[in-house]
């Protein structure tokens, strides 16, 4: 039986196939945007001569505008640092949307978010010159994180920035922040600690305060509030960032229209009264919301409400700009904060910077300073022009040579600009250029790369097809023979000769791109290879079709499979999948029992519906899901209630008692990893908890999770059943732990799930004897009832397919792992189990649904059992690639749909995720089988 | 082709099922021109209920009128039979009730659109069985322990059932979706798809007997017979 390990090569070779094919199709479909390690340099004025050539010969004097005239007509200059500074106050109030700055007296009754911030409508009317309120508009994706990035960078995050260092959170680009540092200026920071991740290290003082209590609408904004008074009076420091969160907390859990949203209001306009009264003349002051909020309160779509947000200048000495610029309430970009900033400070705007200088909110200068300014932008914007299409072959270089060409143009003309009225054209014709340029990438970084999408796709196609007809097609009595033969290993020679081949052309440069190439021809290659078998056993599979028609609940069974995927190219049945899949779930089994007919399996069923019920008050939901989520079911906090602590431990209590029983020595390990859990829960539920101990105890319950895995190796020459049996009870802990305590029933729950459907299968009539039919027990209908039930519980646990609603806690429930030394694998894999451990547990458990029961195969020889575990496992993990097969076409047909961040995306990435851990716990499961089953052969 | 009793047997279902194409998109027209089609699920349309009983009532006199030994038979324990039909009749309104529960209706609201969507199917499915065979003989044919030969009353009843299933979880199929139109709200597309499934049942099967009537003309037909007769989801 040596041939048995064939199996488990084969299901790792058809895992890879669909991973590999789905790591393409991500490239093509995330990659967006690349990130450049560039850093904008300046020269100071004093590096120039007169002449306008650096380090020059001529040692006349001249005045500095005659300078920089001549440096402006030198169009191959650097860029040049500015030689007036200002110093920055730069207020982030998170969530300030444009209409919370209006003021309106004949409203006589405003809502709660109106007319709350007086003092900016008083100041922009008592001085027009010194104040300036503008909508300030940020691009999607409005989340806090991506926007910050946006603001010190000047540049369009995407939904992935590729970079060199994938893992960190850390900015790799230049930006503001670094441009500021780099001259010798002090930043200082208070407030949201976003900053602090994003840019570690660039700070001369920063308060940082943790961002995501959410439902916290004070700690923050009293803590920021505490400080900020101090440091504006002190004088060392050139840029002073102070975050508050309160207003975007109380939209997060109240909406905008509610008292607290009045009262956050409120408190901001007292605020900046008081910072208005001690700011120093020569400070300039920036209050700008990152984005704004829907009527809920939320953001992170690209809805008008979101992108709105709100700019407030002011400086005591004036601005610059007349009356067409001032104009309240005109559209500028956040894209040119940072290039302003950096001018304000004097600086070159941060190399990555597609914004240009927003003159009305800059001091009143010379025409030749301005000019300065205007030239240093379009010289950046031309420098990552170049650096950028070196980089990327994202925009075409026609196109790019154009752009380039016309900011070099600008450039030129610089030098001709004498008076007040040119400079006015000019500024409006630069900001025309930046537009443009702007308008270019913005177009390109969501440009995806559908060359790669389609083959990925075509990959994924034939993956799924070949092994489809494997195992529909091939009598299964003749599984055992064809894995027995040379097929297995032939293939993977054949893949391990392409890799070589590729590796070697990529070798001799004659490739380019290596990975690609490899998951190409390793994908054709496997395919042709399944082509042939299929073709060898063409006559059998003919055979076994033309013997007739399968029952109807397996046809149904498999419509429904189908159809849980096909419908996952509309956005409403995406938000509402859970529902969707309960009821193919529960009409799958539904027709199972019908066929059975008696009235266990009716009761059975029933039960199964009730548990799927029970699941239905975890489901919460998401923010598209109206009703719902405004009556507050959206935001679960994850703290647990002393009724959900009872039912979390009852729940384990309950499945470990009546497990116990029947799992004999290993028995013993699920208690004491249960009672393990349950203490944590206990010992660190509210607020008499004790923390510490509680995450002493996780750490136990872990410990003897993992000792009890690894036992599970122990071979008791009793077949495969207890171990798979102890392994789902394992991963059903597991969950439980990493679900916490408000969410631990739903784990129980699913298992129970499980264990009804299971039991209904041994109840399956057989044609005419009652004895083991394998085609019955290896049926499609068995494995896409349990992928429905693997997808379904994804949502039964409280989860959803949006980035929002996942909730970090499960990676600290056991204290920080960053503190360990393998942080990051740890805090991943909590997280993998977090979020996937149900099609883990339901993949690692696959192979029961052939051994269960009295009729089941467990009674047989080791080659029929493995061949119809076997058999059964690649239905299972084939119902996830057809899923994510699905997922991936309807990312291509809805590239450029609204939703497509929102809802596809996403969808995408969790239904992969849900593919790569059933992949894994099919894996678990079948090679747990082929470990256990005993090695001699009965002559037959 | 057909033997005598068959054969009266066929005219007889051919009748009903035509009733059924008339008065069923009769009520449907009606209640629609009066712009009360999406109230079908609140408790005040309970005449609509009423009205499908009372036909499908005249329909299956209609189809036992012939059968005089049963009647004769039947009148001995007339009373207690009535019962037992009542008690079972809510005893199924109930189950349906449960089960449309189990598959995603509001578990603690809108119980009355439940409620009258389960009574509707109970009406169209269990109903006409019960009238037609009795609560045992509908017992056993439920649970499949009794067969049932092709083209009898009765495999057009339990054909008409299967289809009213069909048709109302088809109708769950519009629900998530988000147009936001009235007639989205529960239990309107279930119950609208149910009364669907259940006309197209009859629509099918006069077609079919009037197919196979032709087909004795005109034998090329009969390829159409066939198609209709694997449409019929019979076990």
């Amino acid at each position: 039986m040596r041939d048995k390990w064939n199996f488990i090569l084969y299901l790792v070779w058809f895992s890879y196939l669909i991973i590999s094919a789905v790591l393409m199709f991500g490239q093509g479909f995330l990659l967006s945007r690349k990130t450049l390690s560039d850093v904008s340099e300046c020269v100071p004025l004093k590096g120039f001569g007169c002449d306008g050539h650096e380090n020059s010969s001529v040692k006349t004097q001249c005045t500095e505008d005659d300078k920089i005239r001549r440096i402006l007509s030198n169009s191959g200059s650097p860029m040049i640092c500015a030689p007036k500074k200002n110093k920055v106050v730069l207020i982030l109030v998170d969530a300030l949307r444009y209409d919370f700055t209006e003021y309106d007296e004949s409203n006589a009754s405003p809502l709660y978010y109106q007319n709350r911030l007086p003092v900016i409508r008083r100041m922009v009317e008592k001085w027009p010159n010194r104040a300036r309120v503008f909508r300030f508009m940020a691009d999607p994706p409005t989340t806090t994180l991506q926007r910050v990035k946006a603001l010190v960078t000047g540049s369009l995050p995407t939904f992935i920035d590729i970079s060199s260092n994938f893992a960190a959170m850390e900015i790799q680009e230049d930006n503001v922040i670094d441009q500021i540092v780099k001259q010798g200026n002090k930043a200082v920071l208070l407030g949201d600690d976003t900053w602090a991740r994003l840019m570690p290290g660039r700070w001369h003082r920063s308060h940082a305060l943790y961002s995501f209590h959410t439902w916290d609408l004070d700690t923050v904004d009293n803590e920021v509030d505490s400080k900020i008074y101090d440091e504006l009076k002190k004088s060392d420091w050139d840029i002073l960032l102070a975050h508050y969160l309160g207003v975007d907390h109380a939209g997060h859990r109240y909406g905008p229209n509610h008292p607290e949203m009045a009262r956050k209001l409120k408190e901001t306009n007292d605020r900046l009264e008081k910072f208005l009264g001690i700011l120093a003349p020569d400070v300039l002051l920036y209050v700008i919301g990152d984005h704004g909020m829907t009527e809920t309160g939320d953001h992170g779509g690209e809805s008008k409400a979101e992108r709105t947000a709100a700019l407030f200048a002011y400086s005591g000495s004036g601005f610059a700009g007349d009356e067409s610029d001032r104009q309240i309430g005109r559209e500028v970009q956040q894209t040119d904060l940072a290039a302003t900033i950096s001018a304000a400070l004097g600086r070159p705007p941060p190399a990555p910077s597609l914004g240009n200088l927003l003159l009305p909110v800059l001091p009143n200068m010379p025409v030749t300073h301005t000019l300065l300014h205007l030239s240093n932008n379009l010289k950046q914007v031309a420098q990552y022009l170049v650096r950028y299409g070196e980089e990327s072959q994202q925009i075409s270089l026609e196109r790019l040579a154009q752009l380039i060409n016309a900011t070099r143009t600008q450039i030129d003309l610089a030098a001709g600009v004498e008076s007040e009225a040119e400079l006015k054209i000019y500024t409006t014709e630069v900001r025309n250029l930046m537009d443009k340029v702007r308008g270019a990438f913005r177009e390109v970084w969501v440009e995806f790369d559908s060359l790669s999408m389609l083959r990925a796709l075509l990959l994924l196609l034939l993956a799924i097809f070949f092994n489809w007809i494997i195992t529909e097609g091939i009598p299964i009595e003749r599984i055992p023979h064809v894995f027995a033969s040379t097929f297995v290993p032939s293939g993977l020679v054949s893949m391990a000769v392409c890799i070589g081949v590729c590796y070697t052309a990529y070798y001799f440069e004659i490739l380019e791109h290596l990975e690609h190439s490899i998951i190409l021809s390793t994908g054709l290659v496997s395919g042709a290879i399944t082509c042939v078998l299929v073709i060898m056993h063409w006559d059998g599979i003919t055979q076994r079709w033309s013997e007739g028609r399968s029952q109807f609940y397996e046809r149904f069974a498999r419509s429904a499979l189908f159809a849980s995927a096909a419908v996952l190219v509309s956005n409403s049945y995406i938000i509402e999948e859970g529902a969707t899949l309960s009821y193919l779930a529960l009409t799958v089994l539904g027709l199972l029992a019908w066929n059975v007919g008696t009235m266990k399996s009716l009761l059975l069923w029933a039960g199964f519906g009730v548990v799927m019920v029970l699941t239905r008050s975890y489901r919460g939901c998401r923010e598209e899901q109206g009703d719902c989520w405004t009556a507050g079911e959206g935001n679960s906090t994850g703290n647990a209630s002393r009724a959900a602590l009872v039912l979390a431990l009852g729940s384990v209590a309950a499945v470990i008692a009546i497990a116990r029983r029947h799992v004999e020595w290993r028995g013993y390990g699920v208690v004491i990893a249960g009672i393990f859990a349950c203490a944590h829960w206990a010992v660190g539920w509210g607020s008499l908890g004790s923390p510490s101990r509680s995450r002493m105890l996780a750490r136990g319950a872990w410990l003897v999770i993992i000792a009890m895995f690894v036992l599970l190796w122990r071979k008791d020459g009793r077949g495969a059943t207890m171990p798979l049996v102890v392994s789902g009870l394992l991963f059903y802990l597991a969950n439980a732990l990493v679900l916490g305590a408000a969410f631990a029933p739903t784990a129980g729950l699913a298992l129970l799930s499980g264990f009804i459907a299971l039991n209904i299968v041994p109840l399956l009539k057989t044609e005419g004897s009652t004895k083991f039919s394998l085609t019955m027990r290896c049926s499609s209908s068995l494995a896409c009832l349990w992928a429905l039930l693997a997808s379904y519980h994804f949502y039964g646990t409280g989860h959803h397919a949006t980035l929002s609603h996942v909730r970090w806690a499960a990676v600290f429930h056991a204290g920080d792992p960053n503190y360990t030394s393998f942080g990051t694998p740890i805090s991943v894999a909590l997280m993998f189990i977090y979020l996937f451990g149900m099609p883990l547990m339901f993949g690692a458990t696959v192979p029961l649904l052939a051994l269960w029961g009295r009729n089941g195969a467990a009674s047989l020889g080791p080659r029929t059992q493995l061949a119809a575990v076997f058999s059964l496992c690649l239905k299972f993990a084939l119902c996830f690639a057809v899923r994510v097969y699905a997922c991936a076409l309807s990312a291509t047909i809805h590239c450029r749909h609204l939703m497509i961040w929102g809802v596809f995306t996403p969808k995408l990435l969790f239904e992969v995720g849900s593919c790569t851990a059933a992949l894994l716990g099919v894996l678990i499961g079948a090679t747990l089988t082929v470990w256990h089953i005993p090695n001699q052969v009965r002559s037959s | 082709m057909f033997s005598l009793n068959n054969h009266l047997e066929l005219r007889r279902v051919t009748i009903s099922s035509l009733l059924t194409c008339i008065y069923l998109p009769s009520i449907v027209t009606v209640i629609s021109y009066k712009g009360l089609l999406y109230s079908v699920g609140n408790a005040s349309s309970i005449y609509i209920l009423v009205l499908i009983f009372l036909a499908e009532l005249m329909k299956s006199f209609y189809l036992n009128s012939s059968n005089e030994f049963q009647v004769k038979k039947k009148n001995k324990n007339r009373a207690s039979e009535v019962i037992k039909s009542v008690v079972f009749f809510f005893g199924v309104v109930f189950c349906f009730f449960v089960a449309i529960i189990l598959f995603g209706a509001p578990v603690l609201e809108n119980h009355d659109g439940t409620l009258m969507l389960s009574c509707l199917l109970t009406l169209l499915t269990i109903f006409p069985l019960i009238a037609h065979a009795g609560v045992e003989s509908a017992m056993q044919l439920l649970f499949g322990v009794k067969n049932f030969s092709r083209d009898t009353i009765i495999a057009m009843l339990v054909n008409n059932a299967l289809m009213t299933i069909c048709g109302a979880w088809l109708g769950a199929v519009v629900i998530p979706l988000d147009w936001n139109t009235p007639w989205q709200q529960w239990p309107i597309p279930c119950y609208l798809g149910a009364i669907g499934g259940y006309l197209l049942s009859n629509v099918l099967t006069v077609t079919k007997v009037t197919l196979m009537s032709a087909s004795n003309k005109y034998p090329a037909l009969n390829f159409f017979v066939n198609v209709i007769n694997r449409l019929h989801i019979s076990k």
